[in-house]
């Protein structure tokens, strides 16, 4: 079994007002915006567990949605608390790592 | 008369062979006093189970010995098991190991029992948290009848064989089972982790329940594990379940210190005959391709099951025979594949959240 690549954040803090920092272990850094962040959920209610398809309508998440707090989820992800009072996402490092490509330049 | 640094010059000789640096650099000489020609001080390792422990005694003492002007060494052992990095979450607790397994009846619980106990034995503090809800057999295998009172900060875990134990059985009556939806599972996880007096210690070893569900998956969100033992025996169905095992812990990052084969051969007690009843071998090749050290194989014995029925665990009601020795040498590997990983990870910390 080949071990997966390892994308491990070694710390995960604010940037702007409301958006997400990540410094990546090969000392690079990600920005990830919030709203961005909150559409891109990966929890079973706003993607459908089986299919993959996605199901959470941008119209129903506010505008101005932001995190509230983060934390730990044992050694591999984070759980953000938002302001929408949406809290079941669990963000893998994998995960996070591959939205990172996907964040829309302003 | 010989100089501290002289005896330190000396002692940078001597290797942690599972280490790989010296005693000196590594920090395990303390409290040193030299008087005329008598040199005393403490060799406190990472691990009161340190399977080389002698010898490093014995490779100190000849080395400081052998200095003009000594003639007189008295080593203290001593241990001071150094936490995995972010395991002091739940303070006090220094390693937490879970003890897994992908099928049922592979003798997990035996084996996280006798493990948890040599680990005592040696001169560590430890914990046995049974999850294992559905089948809790810890209590028949540790002789434990007794129900836990609450303590002022918790549960007080009942105590045998030098062993603090909680277990879900300790709170069923014979006639009830436990029929529980995931959210309790986790709940009961939080209780025993948070709303136990456990006290400091070394080691908490915890007997999951076979297969990869609610109760491993709640273990391994709340807190960073040091690291599971997986225990299998040598058919191959057991061990390409074993294998799922494997991989949940690699999903979730958590680390495996390694694999052990239990009911590995049978020894007749009569004739002495060893007979590889469910083929032999399995689980060391199976490491070897999983990438996981392989930690040791456990020998059949009918007096295994008599005495675990009977509440005695076989390295306490018979340390000599060939299972208690073979549980010996597994805890001892453990604890080293413990302080090995400890060491390495010192450096690394956990990811900072300062959000």
């Amino acid at each position: 079994m080949t071990p997966a690549p390892n994308y491990t954040p070694i710390e995960i803090g604010r940037a702007n007002q409301h958006d997400v920092r990540v410094k990546w272990a090969d000392g690079r850094e990600t920005i990830y915006p919030a709203r961005f962040l909150r559409l891109s959920c990966p929890c079973a209610e706003c993607i459908e567990e089986m299919t993959g398809r996605r199901m959470i309508r941008d119209s129903s998440v506010p505008p101005d949605v932001h995190p509230l707090s983060i934390h730990p989820v044992g050694r591999y992800a984070i759980q953000i608390l938002w302001s929408d009072g949406h809290n079941t996402g669990i963000y893998t490092w994998e995960r996070l790592h591959e939205l990172a490509g996907r964040i829309p330049a302003r | 008369m010989v100089t501290q640094e002289q005896v330190l010059q000396a002692l940078r000789r001597v290797q942690d062979p599972d280490l790989h640096r010296d005693i000196v650099t590594l920090g395990f000489v303390k409290d040193m006093r030299i008087c005329d020609g008598a040199v005393a001080f403490t060799l406190e390792l990472t691990t009161p189970a340190c399977p080389v422990k002698d010898r490093m005694k014995q490779e100190a003492e000849a080395a400081v010995l052998g200095l003009d002007g000594v003639d007189q060494v008295s080593i203290k052992m001593d241990a001071q098991v150094r936490a995995s990095a972010g395991t002091m979450m739940i303070p006090g607790i220094r390693n937490v190991l879970p003890v897994a397994s992908g099928k049922g009846g592979v003798g997990k619980s035996t084996v996280a029992a006798n493990l948890a106990v040599v680990l005592a034995q040696s001169g560590a503090r430890v914990g046995l948290m049974d999850a294992d809800v559905y089948g809790p057999s810890i209590p028949t295998i540790m002789g434990i009848t007794d129900i836990p009172h609450a303590g002022n900060e918790g549960i007080v875990p009942l105590e045998a064989h030098g062993v603090k134990v909680i277990s879900m059985g300790f709170f069923l009556k014979p006639d009830q089972a436990v029929v529980w939806r995931g959210p309790m599972l986790s709940k009961m996880i939080d209780q025993f982790l948070g709303g136990v007096e456990w006290g400091e210690l070394d080691y908490l070893v915890v007997d999951l329940p076979p297969g990869t569900g609610d109760i491993q998956l709640s273990l391994c969100q709340k807190i960073p594990l040091t690291g599971s033992v997986i225990v299998s025996t040598p058919q191959d169905v057991a061990l390409k379940v074993a294998e799922k095992a494997v991989i949940m812990f690699n999903q979730l990052k958590s680390p495996i210190l390694g694999l052990v084969e239990n009911m590995s051969y049978f020894v007749c007690p009569h004739c002495g005959n060893r007979e590889e009843i469910f083929d032999s071998g399995g689980a060391e090749r199976a490491s070897k391709r999983l990438g996981i050290p392989y930690l040791g194989g456990i020998p059949l014995a009918t007096n295994i099951r008599q005495t675990s029925d009977s509440g005695l665990p076989i390295v306490v009601s018979d340390p000599d025979s060939a299972s208690a020795q073979a549980f010996q040498t597994i805890a001892r590997n453990l604890a080293a594949q413990i302080s090995i990983r400890n060491i390495e990870t010192e450096e690394q910390q956990l990811v900072k959240i300062t959000f």
